[in-house]
């Protein structure tokens, strides 16, 4: 399983980078680059919730559950692999639009096979926008493949159903 | 062949190792948790697998007047409720652990959320903590016995400790 996730996130950052020669460097660039991803997909969803809510449960939660750095090993008979990911929450707020970007960078074990971003590859991109008084509505650019646990607890903090933090070990 | 000394010689070896291991080698001890008790923690935990399982437990330091932290002990939350004392008017530092093995992929992994928390004197800490299908929460909620009203404490980590 933990395999299966690397590959994808291989590939997802070889597909965003057009076969491994230019990555998104910013938010603006992945969101236009995902639409077109192969691992890559746009999902939308709308909140029963005010947009000034969601912006504050990403401002809360994004800082207290994201900025953190994961070390995953695997280990069979032939090989011992440890993996050292850093996280890093970026949350932007404006009168009619809420951002949140998630970046990763591997410490250790992982080779970078294209330029780096300042704050690590982008991983995910959540925009929130007001609707009317009571709904948000909220644009998820994300792989269509693993981080499933992070994409859940994107989603439980805009709805406001969930407010917990992901385990990033499961990713 | 083996005499029945060199075996009893070797067990004893490896029980000692192994207590050791599961005690002051690992630097994990008991919290002695001899105070009033001013923490009532609840806790919840499911991995969503049948293969897997979660285990949630709680580090409790002390932080000093320079915000060094010194371990105090661990508080294992295997009940659904346990109380905890810890000191009244010192900040204390908690970190909250929650560990989870699967069996079939033989893997384990830990992942931690920490606060710092000064409790006041004559108030209770409504602790709850979760670690439901790899979403895990800590929320903190202070209550006075005989006033009216409580409220959620945000959670800080130890980088703030300077603002207390």
């Amino acid at each position: 399983m933990k395999r299966l996730i690397i590959l994808t996130v291989v590939l997802f950052t070889m597909l965003l980078s057009g076969c491994a020669i230019h990555h998104p460097q910013t938010a603006e660039e992945f969101r236009k680059a995902v639409p077109g991803a192969f691992m890559g997909k746009v999902e939308t969803l709308e909140v029963n919730r005010p947009f000034s809510d969601v912006a504050k449960t990403f401002q809360k939660k994004a800082p207290e559950c994201l900025n953190v750095t994961v070390k995953t090993t695997s280990q069979t008979r032939m090989s011992y692999q440890v993996i050292v990911t850093t996280y890093k929450p970026t949350v932007l707020v404006a009168a009619e639009k809420a951002e949140l970007h998630v970046q990763f960078h591997h410490e250790a074990g992982v080779l970078n096979v294209s330029k780096e971003p300042e704050g690590g590859y982008y991983l995910l991109v959540a925009d929130a926008y007001p609707i009317n008084k009571n709904t948000t509505r909220v644009d998820l650019y994300r792989p269509s493949m693993g981080h499933d646990v992070l994409i859940k607890a994107i989603k439980g903090w805009a709805s406001g159903e969930n407010v917990g933090c992901p385990d990033l070990t499961k990713s | 062949m083996e005499t029945n000394t060199n075996v009893m010689s070797r067990y004893i070896t490896g029980l000692l190792v192994t207590v050791s291991l599961l005690t002051g080698c690992l630097g994990i001890r008991p919290y002695p948790n001899t105070m009033d008790k001013n923490l009532h923690i609840q806790t919840k935990t499911d991995s969503g697998s049948f293969f897997s399982k979660v285990r949630a437990a709680v580090d409790i330091y002390r932080v000093d007047a320079d915000c060094k932290t010194k371990y105090e002990g661990t508080i294992q939350l295997n009940e659904p409720s346990v109380d905890v004392g810890i000191p009244s008017h010192r900040l204390s530092y908690l970190v909250f652990v929650f560990s989870s093995s699967s069996f079939l992929a033989s893997s384990n992994s830990t992942v931690t959320h920490d606060t710092l928390l000064k409790p006041s004197a004559g108030y209770n800490y409504d602790i709850k903590v979760s670690y439901i299908d790899d979403i895990y929460n800590v929320v903190i909620r202070e209550t006075h016995p005989r006033k009216p009203g409580s409220r959620d404490i945000e959670l800080k980590d130890l980088s703030a400790c300077g603002g207390f």
